[in-house]
């Protein structure tokens, strides 16, 4: 019966080296997937439905999204994966919301953003590719952008932990630059899985670059350099003015808050312990 | 009709049946699927909601599909029309024939399994592999929050109504109304993460080690031969398709 307790220094140790591996063979899958679609990519889009390159995406961008979740996901603490639902259902809530505002972005990552702010870079690989894979179960079209979701999350966290967002006028720079860095990762998921992208409005864009005579994945590279860091900005934006508007209680209670001072201004003075 | 099917077994069929269509990019076996699809969501009851799903999904995409190929298509070399910088190529639409047609006999498949599998046999079969237990957590808990969650904004809307919350035309009223909604919203909610946290980690789901399961899906040996067989047809799909496909990948 005390033998869990007596073994479990080792293979923990064993267990978070393993897990080392995991995430930079799950990063590794990602940047080679996408290395080797931008160079194999002109001869095949012209030989008919870019079936090839659509199964090395899918493959390789995948693999990434799920080596990472197996990588980060055992090691989060439990208040960390209690968060992971909620963001999920404020990236779609959120998001339906300012649809209705009838602003022409595809705001999706609210959620996301916030999560990876309050808790760190690796909570927010892993609640955007989480968030991908549950949500593909209502709409199967966001399953392939994983790997780009857990990009958001990631670099989300990391200019949490650099601190900017403790000025007001650093979260959009720090969204924008996300915004440039995932546009592009996902635009060989858009251009090989979907031939395009989704939306009218975005398409009508790739259209335009294409009647240039841009190759596919330059037109809807491109596209996503116009849209997504003005998307992205807006996102960090948002995610901030509501990281400031919770009340501190809530906020100081992340250790990844406290640790890095992730916002701005003092910590309530009674800690609540 | 047939004992239920585990949940591992439908899902392997949907990947298989996703994955042999890519590789084939062959739009009749494409339609064939898709209708196939919705034959069985038919027999399961359920094709109203699948093909509604399926209509909001589908519908931009193709129309935006339709545009993009039909008429900027600067590698087709068969022009059947021109207005402008505008041509109709005859490989253009064939393009966003195939992609089309691919993308929803994707989203059907997938739509169809979402639909007809069980999420609590699904979970308890996760628990059952070495997949992180939270892993089925996340599943489970955001399946059953959303619900909860829409509820929770309509009376959150209503008590802000009720102290004079009104939606103006402009956009800096509409943000206004919207602020008053979201801070609530994800306050109430992060606030409940905090303590359902601290539950579950009263009751060990926190700790190491395997995890039992109350409920128990049955998973008989036809059905993992069956799983079996239709990876290895799945993967023969795809290895033939990068052998066919290779030279011209790596010519350039």
């Amino acid at each position: 019966m005390s033998q869990p307790a007596l073994t479990i220094i080792a293979p923990g140790q064993a267990a978070g080296r393993r897990r080392r591996l995991l995430e930079i063979a799950g990063a590794a899958a990602i940047a080679a997937t996408y290395i080797f679609l931008v160079l194999t990519q002109p001869a095949d889009i012209a030989n008919g439905p870019a079936s090839f390159s659509a199964l090395v995406a899918l493959g390789g961008f995948l693999l990434g999204a799920v080596l990472l979740i197996a990588a980060v996901l055992p090691a989060l603490p439990t208040s960390t994966v209690v968060l992971i639902p909620v963001a999920l259902v404020l990236n779609v809530v959120l998001g339906q919301l300012m649809g209705s505002t009838g602003l022409p972005f595809y705001i999706d990552a609210i959620g996301t953003v916030l999560i990876a702010v309050l808790a760190g870079p690796a909570a927010g690989a892993a609640t955007g590719a989480l968030c991908s894979i549950v949500w593909s179960f209502f709409n199967p079209t966001v399953l392939p952008f994983a790997a780009g979701a857990a990009l958001i999350g990631f670099l989300a966290g990391m200019a949490a932990r650099g601190g900017l967002f403790r000025r007001f006028y650093l979260a959009p720079v720090a969204g924008f630059v996300t915004g440039i860095l995932a546009g592009v990762v996902s635009a060989p998921i858009a251009a090989f899985v979907f031939g395009g992208t989704s939306g009218l409005g975005t398409g009508a864009i790739v259209s335009a670059f294409r009647a240039m005579g841009d190759t596919l994945l330059a037109a809807i590279t491109k596209q996503a350099l116009i849209s997504d860091p003005m998307d992205k900005a807006i996102v960090f934006t948002i995610a901030a003015l509501l990281a400031y508007a919770l009340p501190r209680r809530t906020t100081f209670q992340f250790p990844f808050v406290r640790r890095y001072r992730v916002l701005a201004g003092k910590a309530p003075a009674a800690p609540d312990a | 009709m047939t004992p239920r099917l585990h949940p591992f077994t439908t899902l392997t069929l949907a990947v298989c049946a996703a994955v042999v269509t890519t590789a084939a990019a062959y739009w009749p076996l494409s339609v064939a699927v898709a209708l196939a699809a919705v034959i069985l969501a038919a027999r399961h009851g359920i094709a109203g909601r699948v093909l509604t799903a399926g209509a909001v999904i589908l519908t931009p995409l193709c129309l935006s599909l339709l545009v993009l190929h039909g008429l900027f298509f600067p590698e087709g070399q068969t022009v059947l029309a021109q207005w402008g910088p505008a041509r109709v190529t005859a490989e253009g639409l064939g393009f966003a024939l195939e992609l089309g047609t691919r993308t929803t006999a994707c989203v059907l498949v997938f739509l169809l399994f979402s639909f007809t599998v069980s999420v609590p046999d699904l979970v308890s079969a996760l628990a059952g592999r070495r997949i992180p237990p939270q892993f089925g957590f996340v599943l489970a808990s955001t399946l059953t929050l959303l619900p909860a969650v829409a509820g929770r904004l309509d009376r959150i809307r209503q008590a802000q109504e009720t102290r004079g919350m009104v939606g103006g035309r402009g956009l800096l009223s509409r943000l206004g109304t919207l602020r008053l909604q979201m801070v609530p919203l994800v306050l109430a909610l992060i606030d409940d993460a905090g303590s359902r946290a601290q539950a579950l980690d009263a009751r060990g789901f926190g700790s190491p080690g395997p995890r039992t399961s109350y409920r128990e899906v049955a998973d008989p040996p036809a059905q993992r031969l069956f799983r079996a067989a239709a990876l290895v047809f799945a993967a023969a799909a795809v290895a033939g398709r990068i052998m066919a496909s290779w030279p011209a990948g790596a010519a350039s």
